[in-house]
């Protein structure tokens, strides 16, 4: 009743207004949904908000770099609202996912060692549309793969996190996200001996690739252990 | 009336007994349609109504499971204990109306089915047949015995209240397609299973019901028969769901020739229906969990599963897969934030293999081939177990070398291995 005695201009003007806010409200929702932090402020403001969700993010560095430790926790993050799936090579240790927060009733272990075991696994779970965080390791596929798989988590609105060593250029080309993982200081519970234990350390993580990130950008993030294997 | 059928030592005269015993049943149904499926060699049927005097259901109960070839007594009363006792007189006794307690009073107390201890008792008392149980005085016979001797005095007196209790029908949902041409290409085979999954899904709907696991036989041209189980994650009833969980496990099989025929049943039926949530949209679809479980296992050959920490010594040994289930609630927390406020070191398994390792003192100074310098190093910890059958005895190190890489290692006897890398 009170549009009805409004001027068709007045009312046009109060519709666009309407339609406004609400388009503003909804882009913030999207942006905010589109992007999974990793829960490290100093990471998550040098990612601008996390690893985005849609696309393909790669963990490089050496085999003992903190590339994992990094992937747990956006792992972590995932199983925390939803289902999370992780390609297995047989390198898998769950016990430390676990101590990560990762849920391991929610995350689905799918194992396959040969590139194209990989690759149709992370076809299958992309296409399910239900696993917000698929895990990989880096393998060896042909740019189409590549490009098919980026496809299909834009579509899945999933975030595709490949573990390797260093992107291949086409892997690179597709990657919204990168990011290149050093151990940089190893911290130990006291002095050399059957008393001491590894107690963490501390991984220099680099902003190789991200939207509106300033690439080069290293963040330190704190890896704490309590394994509690001494005796 | 009831008719009681007992098939003295049912067990010990017939192997796969409920197979047997079901068939039976389903004979019987011919006498009468409520049929009590009480234990297993033992069966009631009601009798009202139905046409025949109790001689003739006598001849009909014998001619309807003379197939079987197993020995029968049939007894006929107003009820159940006094039908079962009158079995246990002769084959083909009936009882009159009027005349339960006469015809049960010459009867041994045993077929109260009481402990031995009370059984003593009662012979103590001179109780020794039902009749003089049941001139015993209600009042202070159930006093001095219980509760349950308000039952066995009943029973004396040739009452049981007891009703029949029909057994419940096992509900079959299938379809099948024969005779109407052979399937040479994989469309034609969904198509043909689309409609088989439309009919099954429609007839589960009706009867309120959700299938939990399918079976697919699939008739080739040259004979051969396929059979697979299917299994859904969460029943349903859904066609969609079931067809792409039904073509996942297609996709992988291969057929020597044409398929000629198909059958679908519903193996396992479950009760149906979901309780509608109102915020439930966000959450995963158990069928596409399904369906993607499905595919995996017909592409790799190997199911998803999931991972389950066990105490044990040895790093390998601290876990174990599980198939995967999805939660069965998707109630998940939006707001919930991982228990672990920084990260975790993850360790990363790696294939066992020997390495060359120089000592100083008790501890590793080189590691590997090229050698390379051990900075730092914690252990060793001793892992002893499994004495009694593989007995496994090593000593583990965390090494960190000059290059930075975080190793475990472990000692076994005189010769070194690598375990895991830290990442």
């Amino acid at each position: 009743m009170a549009l009805a005695i409004l001027s068709a201009t007045a009312r046009s003007e109060a519709f666009q207004a309407l339609k406004a806010s609400l388009d503003m409200r909804s882009a913030a929702l999207v942006e905010v949904e589109a992007i999974l932090p990793s829960g490290f402020a100093e990471l998550d403001r040098a990612l601008c908000g996390g690893l985005p969700r849609g696309g393909i993010a790669i963990l490089e560095g050496d085999p003992s770099s903190g590339r994992m430790a990094i992937a747990a926790r956006f792992l972590a993050q995932a199983t925390a609202r939803g289902l999370a799936a992780a390609v297995d090579d047989g390198r898998l240790y769950p016990p430390d996912l676990a101590r990560a927060g990762v849920a391991l009733e929610r995350l689905l272990v799918i194992p396959a060692e040969r590139p194209l075991e990989i690759a149709r696994a992370a076809d299958i779970l992309l296409r399910s549309r239900v696993f917000g965080v698929v895990l990989l390791p880096q393998a060896p596929l042909r740019t189409a793969l590549w490009s098919r798989l980026r496809d299909l988590a834009q579509k899945a609105a999933a975030l595709l996190l490949v573990v390797g060593t260093q992107a291949e250029s086409d892997l690179a080309s597709f990657a919204s996200a990168r990011l290149h993982c050093t151990i940089e200081r190893v911290s130990w519970t006291g002095a050399p001996g059957p008393f001491c234990e590894l107690a963490g350390y501390e991984i220099g993580a680099r902003v190789l690739k991200r939207r509106r990130a300033i690439p080069g950008t290293v963040v330190r993030v704190r890896a704490l252990a309590k394994r509690g294997d001494a005796l | 009336m009831l008719l009681c059928i007992h098939v003295p030592g049912f067990a010990v005269a017939v192997t796969r007994t409920r197979e047997v015993w079901n068939a039976m049943l389903d004979a019987l149904d011919a006498l009468s349609p409520l049929v009590d499926d009480l234990v297993e060699g033992t069966t009631y049927l009601d009798m009202r109504g139905i046409d025949g005097a109790p001689g003739d259901w006598v001849r009909r109960a014998h001619g309807v499971l003379a197939e079987f070839g197993l020995p029968l007594r049939v007894g006929i009363a107003a009820n159940k204990f006094v039908a079962r006792a009158a079995a246990n007189v002769r084959d083909g006794c009936i009882c009159e109306p009027g005349g339960e307690r006469a015809l049960v009073a010459p009867l041994p107390l045993d077929l109260l089915g009481l402990d031995p201890p009370t059984l003593e008792r009662l012979h103590l008392f001179g109780v020794r047949t039902l009749g003089e149980l049941a001139g015993l005085p209600h009042g202070p016979f159930v006093r001095r015995f219980g509760r349950a001797a308000s039952l066995w005095h009943a029973h004396a007196c040739g009452v049981d209240p007891e009703p029949v209790f029909p057994r419940a029908r096992e509900l079959q949902i299938d379809a099948s397609l024969y005779g109407e041409g052979t399937a040479e290409r994989a469309e034609q085979v969904y198509f043909a299973l689309r409609l088989l999954v439309e009919r099954v899904c429609r007839d589960l709907s009706r009867a309120g019901k959700a299938a939990a696991l399918l079976q697919v036989t699939l008739e080739c041209e040259n004979g051969d028969v396929r059979v697979l189980q299917v299994g859904l994650v969460r029943a349903t009833s859904d066609p969609h769901a079931m067809l792409d969980v039904l073509r996942a496990k297609i996709e992988g099989a291969s057929f020597g020739a044409p398929i000629s025929g198909l059958h679908l049943r519903v193996a396992r039926l479950e009760e149906g229906g979901t309780p509608a949530a109102l915020f439930a949209c966000g959450e995963p679809d158990p069928q596409a969990v399904a369906v993607a479980l499905a595919r995996l296992e017909a592409v790799l050959g190997a199911s998803g599963s999931r991972a389950r920490v066990v105490p044990a010594r040895r790093v390998e040994a601290r876990f174990v897969y599980d198939v995967f289930l999805p939660p069965a609630s998707f109630a998940y927390d939006a707001l919930a934030e991982p228990a672990a406020p920084s990260a975790v070191p993850q360790l990363r398994l790696l294939a066992v293999r020997e390495i060359d390792v120089v000592l100083r003192g008790n501890a590793p100074s080189f590691v590997g081939s090229p050698p390379r310098v051990v900075i730092d190093c914690a252990g060793p910890w001793r892992i002893d177990e499994g004495w009694f059958d593989t007995p496994v005895a090593r000593d583990e190190f965390d090494v960190l070398l000059e290059d930075g890489a975080l190793y475990r290692i472990y000692r076994q006897g005189e010769r070194w291995y690598v375990r895991g890398v830290y990442d």
